[in-house]
């Protein structure tokens, strides 16, 4: 979840007014944001407020202007114009041009850009403007795979600007943060950003290039600009603003939410017209910012339905309009024009929730569920439960353990081999790598650990394990068990027995032993519990070679047994 | 002091002590042998508890040395010294040479050749010419000094008859310490008779406060005779009847126990579980490896969206994949990741990967079960589960990588944002115990509209007690449900830590047995 730095000043100005720590906490729920913290700095125009975002399908609300303009519009209720959009069939004149050559079909297919001028970019906007760009290209983008974005000078680009896709050894340039021209391939190896997101480019044979009509670099999407037209410093009026990436959807809305950000700053925004030599959802001639936006429609019966209030056609729209929507109406049905930097309505429902939010949630009181219906506990859980209470009866301490563990612990220390133990491909550690097949390894961790602890020692676990399984759809069976260990001096086969056979006669069971060789155990002192025919669970003294492996120095006698093949 | 709660404390051996003797009396613990019949033992743990209440002050001691009978000594003692074995055969078997005598008495060659030496010293015996042991001719007995072999012979009788065989060298003459001096070797030889040892004899005296105590014992008719512990025997005969029990020091710290016992994080589960099923929840459960199909795209998760990267997810190694995904739910959900289905979403406009969708991982949220559920879920219905799930994190104070989730459902016609937000304020109330509520808009990929509940615990002050919304119809048309659906989840584990005095979620699940025995759950 994206967590934002906003300029206290620059955030102020955009809101319209200032507030203070408890408004704005007041106000940030309406965009689902929290008050990170107000940072506390001498000079208001270092002031910053950080703010977390939660919801990940509003990319628009990670920005200064974003997140001030969504709480501006719902206090207000007036919604900004966007005049500079193009749309289907009515395409906004642009004196500018990017062409796209065939060549990036396959690594990076998409580009969207625009222009901004007006006023000198200041450092406040400046700040902003890059974590923008982190944000909607780390979160959104994810890590620039989807999007990634670059701003450049307008003054130096000799127009059209082309974009294209070339031998990573057949340009050179200098990036930024770069002191001398470097291959794409030397930038991949030596160049921090190169380094951090050549994988992107690197299953290609040719990389994505954006240079001007002379052939000037811009940029090295989506690892680093150059450092000559792609270095922007505070003060300058010009800028040219690009989007690439292989969803157009996603570089096209990137590229909305950032020109309107810039308007809503006070800067003029002017359209790029991008001409592909390739059929895209919008067309081969796409002239951006683009508005793409669906109409959705609701009947204001549904919204009351779902809301458990009653909501008129109006009541609907007024709440859905200060969540920055226009809205019609059709008989009892609503339709919503989404702003042209919002993507997230999906379904009728997320109408429902704008008016939720537009309305606001002190609107709705809590109501008592009226359905009647019974509580119960699972069969296994009761069963369990049963099971446990005779343990603690016989009196051993009820433990729990975590499922994941060591190769070392729950395969290499019971001397048995990995047998049919389910292994992580991608662990974080060699510590959780492993799920347990058995609760007899947490046990024995425990011994492991508690040498100080006054003997006797009895303990058990109810709870879950899982192993390959070749008959089950998931090839893995999760199974409910409970298991006990007796530590002391004279631990032994015959009062593990006893209790087994207290616990299998307190919970109505009968079974019958039979003889085993399992290694974790002491030959001849182990035995397998056979319950209906079929074996659930073993029992016996754990062998020394097991203890040893443990570093326990206490005989230790054990047994396990599944309790879902003694409940069915 | 106070003389009637210290004569509670006072043990029989204290009483009787107290009771026969005055500040006028020297005491040692031979004189409480003789008089009151006391062992060595008990005498010197009357004299320690009388000295630290008070009562008995230690007045003089003395070093002496006594000799005590080893267990050679004792042997002697049952079957006579070998001079005196020897003396009795040659006066019964008329002289014999000295390997004959050692065999029939079955003694050893180099003590018979030593006691032989004695004797003839002492003029007892000689040899004769055929290399036998006589006897001597008798002598009067006023002629010849007591020999020594007999004042040994003497000495270890009396020893023997004394208590615990000791012999004071106080109480010997001249006659017995030099014979003693020859016998008894210092600290410890096994082939001596004796073994001297120093003694130290500690005198003591009843203080003056022994007298307001001995009054209180007496105007209470304690008499050091009460009975102890009750036995089967004092009950057949009756005994109590005549006699009274001696109170016990009922301030005496107890002894520990190590009883069986429920795990204190368990338990406090449970009880959440308790709490969910009077609120009309059935629970549910399910297998601990998931497919990605369950676990994400039946939530409506794109496959490939920044939604999925807040769910990072251990993969399994073998197998990888499950061998198929239940129709008709697949289709129905990859149609509606594709274009809506029949859901009425316009869908996340991509293609649908049907082999990525069988990918084995552990299950990384509770609402999974939640999905998995709703194909058999009555309507209306109320389903719950507190289930162990797995997260890609590095294990610290508030992470682990496997952890529980408390998450459920209610399906029916009555659901809405406002029941919704009735059953978070039942939780909120029956189960955290909050006193204030409060709601806030939240975000979940698989829920619209979707609501935060925010408590203000009387301990632990605000803090999100769970996340809740109303199921995107993306997720309940494909598992074929016609009805709105709430789903929650509640984070239980703060007030888990604040109930078990706990403040890092690692102790919850710790191996170590004496602090699990320890722990104590509170308010649950």
């Amino acid at each position: 979840m994206p967590k934002i730095e906003v300029n206290e000043s620059l955030f102020f100005s955009l809101l319209g007014r200032r507030c203070d720590a408890s408004e704005l906490e007041e106000m940030l729920p309406s965009a689902k944001a929290e008050l990170d913290e107000w940072v506390a700095e001498p000079d208001p125009e270092q002031r910053t407020i950080k703010i977390e975002l939660n919801d990940t399908n509003r990319p628009d609300l990670w920005s200064t202007a974003g997140l001030a303009r969504a709480l501006r519009v719902r206090e207000t209720g007036v919604r900004p114009e966007y005049p500079f959009f193009s749309r289907e069939g009515a395409a906004a004149p642009a004196t500018r041009k990017v062409v796209v050559e065939a060549s990036v079909r396959e690594a990076r297919p998409y580009l969207a850009g625009f222009f901004v001028s007006g006023k000198a970019i200041t450092d406040a906007v400046l700040k902003d403007i890059i974590q923008t760009q982190e944000k909607l290209c780390w979160n959104f983008g994810r890590k620039r795979r989807s999007v990634s974005m670059g701003i450049y000078r307008s003054a130096g680009i000799e127009w059209p600007v082309r974009y294209k896709a070339v031998a990573p050894d057949s340009v050179r340039f200098v990036p930024l943060q770069g002191d001398r021209p470097m291959t794409l391939t030397e930038i991949l190896r030596e160049h921090p950003k190169g380094k951090e997101y050549g994988f992107i480019n690197e299953p290609h044979k040719l990389h994505p290039l954006l240079t001007d009509s002379k052939g000037a670099v811009l940029s090295y999407p989506p690892i680093i600009n150059s450092n000559d037209l792609g270095a922007v410093k505070v003060g300058d009026t010009e800028l040219f603003v690009e989007l690439t990436g292989t969803d157009l959807v996603s570089v096209a809305l990137s590229a909305s939410i950032v020109a309107c950000d810039f308007a809503d700053s006070g800067y003029g925004v002017e359209p790029v017209k991008v001409e592909y030599p390739y059929d895209t959802a919008f067309g081969r001639s796409v002239t951006f910012p683009y508005y793409f936006q669906v109409p959705v429609s609701v009947e204001a019966a549904k919204v009351s339905k779902l809301l458990g209030l009653p909501f008129s056609v109006q009541a609907t729209r007024d709440a859905v309009e200060r969540m920055g929507s226009a809205t019609e109406s059709h008989g009892q049905y609503v339709t919503v024009l989404p702003p042209a930097y919002r993507n997230d309505f999906l379904h009728a429902v997320d109408i429902v929730e704008d008016v939720m939010m537009g309305r606001g949630m002190s609107s709705f009181e809590p109501e008592r569920p009226r359905d009647f219906t019974i509580g119960r506990l699972s069969p296994i859980e009761t069963f369990s439960r049963r099971a446990k209470g005779v343990l603690v009866g016989l009196g051993l301490q009820e433990m729990i353990y975590p499922y994941l563990g060591s190769k070392r612990d729950f395969v290499e220390r019971m001397c048995a081999g990995e047998g049919e133990t389910v292994r992580i491909s991608n662990p974080m550690s060699e510590s959780f790598e492993y799920l347990r097949s058995s609760i007899l390894p947490s046990l024995l961790g425990s011994e492991s650990v508690s040498s100080r602890a006054p003997y006797p020692h009895g303990i058990f676990e109810a709870g879950k394990v899982a192993y390959r399984n070749h008959i089950e759809n998931y090839g893995v069976s999760t199974r409910q068990r409970i298991a006990f260990l007796l530590a002391h001096a004279e631990a032994d086969y015959n009062q593990v027995a006893s209790q087994v056979a207290t616990l299998m006669y307190f919970l109505g069971k009968d079974y019958s032993i039979a003889e085993t060789e399992d290694p974790r155990f002491i030959a001849g002192r182990q035995a397998r519990i056979i319950y209906k025919g079929d074996p659930i669970g073993i029992l016996g003294e754990v062998h020394p070679r097991v203890l040893e492996a443990w570093s326990v120095a206490m005989p230790c006698a054990a047994a396990e047994l599944d309790l879902e093949s003694l409940l069915a | 002091m106070d003389a009637r709660s210290l004569v509670k404390s006072l043990h029989p051996l204290e009483v009787k002590v107290l009771l026969r003797y005055g500040p006028g009396d020297r005491l040692d613990s031979r004189r409480l042998e003789a008089e009151l019949g006391y062992k060595e033992g008990h005498s010197n743990q009357a004299f320690s508890w009388l000295s630290s209440k008070g009562l008995a002050a230690e007045d003089g001691r003395e070093a002496r040395t006594v000799y005590e009978l080893t267990p050679l000594g004792r042997e002697f003692a049952e079957k006579g010294t070998p001079e005196e074995r020897m003396l009795r055969f040659l006066s019964e078997k008329g002289p014999a040479r000295l390997p004959e005598i050692a065999s029939s008495l079955g003694l050893e060659q180099k003590d018979v050749g030593s006691a032989f030496g004695i004797l003839s010293k002492e003029g007892a015996l000689s040899m004769d010419g055929e290399k036998r042991a006589v006897l001597a001719p008798e002598r009067p007995a006023a002629e010849v000094a007591r020999p020594r072999s007999a004042v040994v012979r003497d000495l270890i009788a009396k020893a023997a008859a004394a208590s615990e065989g000791i012999l004071e060298e106080s109480t010997l003459d001249e006659a017995e310490r030099a014979a003693m001096g020859g016998i008894a070797r210092k600290r410890g030889a096994g082939d001596a008779a004796f073994r001297a040892a120093e003694r130290e004899r500690v005198w003591y005296r009843l203080s003056q406060d022994a007298d307001e105590v001995v009054a209180e014992l007496k105007s209470q008719g304690v008499t050091g005779d009460e009975l102890g512990a009750v036995t089967p025997e004092i009950l057949e005969k009756g005994r109590w009847k005549d006699v009274a029990f001696r109170p016990y020091n009922v301030n005496a710290p107890a002894a520990r126990l190590m009883p069986g016992r429920r795990n204190a994080y368990v338990e406090f589960l449970e009880s959440v579980k308790d709490k969910l099923v009077s609120l009309g929840f059935e629970e549910f459960d399910g297998g601990l490896v998931e497919t990605e199909f369950w676990n994400s795209d039946a939530l409506f998760m794109p496959q490939f969206h920044s939604a999925r990267d807040i769910h990072d997810v251990y993969h399994l190694a073998e197998p990888a994949k499950a061998k198929s995904i239940e129709e008709p739910y697949l289709s129905a959900v990859a149609a509606t990741h594709e274009n809506g289905g029949s859901s009425g979403s316009r869908g996340w406009s991509y293609a649908f990967d049907r082999e990525f969708t069988k990918r084995l991982i552990l299950r990384s949220q509770g609402t999974v079960l939640s999905a998995r559920q709703l194909p058999k879920a009555k309507v209306p219905g109320r389903y719950f589960g507190i289930v162990r799930c797995f997260r890609y994190d590095k294990v610290d104070a508030t992470h682990l990588s496997d952890f529980y989730q408390t998450e459920g459902i209610v399906l029916g016609e009555e659901v809405n944002l406002r029941t919704l937000l009735g059953f978070l304020e039942m939780f909120a109330v029956e189960v955290a115990g909050a006193k204030e509520v409060k709601y806030v808009p939240g975000y979940f990929p698989f829920t619209e509209p979707s609501v935060e509940v925010h408590i203000k615990h009387p301990v632990l002050g605000w803090f999100e007690l769970g996340g809740s919304g109303i199921f995107r119809p993306e997720v309940t048309e494909p598992l074929g449900i016609k009805v709105p659906v709430a789903a929650w989840g509640i984070g239980i584990d703060r007030m888990a830590l604040m109930a078990l005095g706990l403040n890092d979620l690692r102790e919850l699940f710790s191996p170590d047995i004496e602090s699990v025995r320890l722990r104590r759950a509170k308010n649950i």
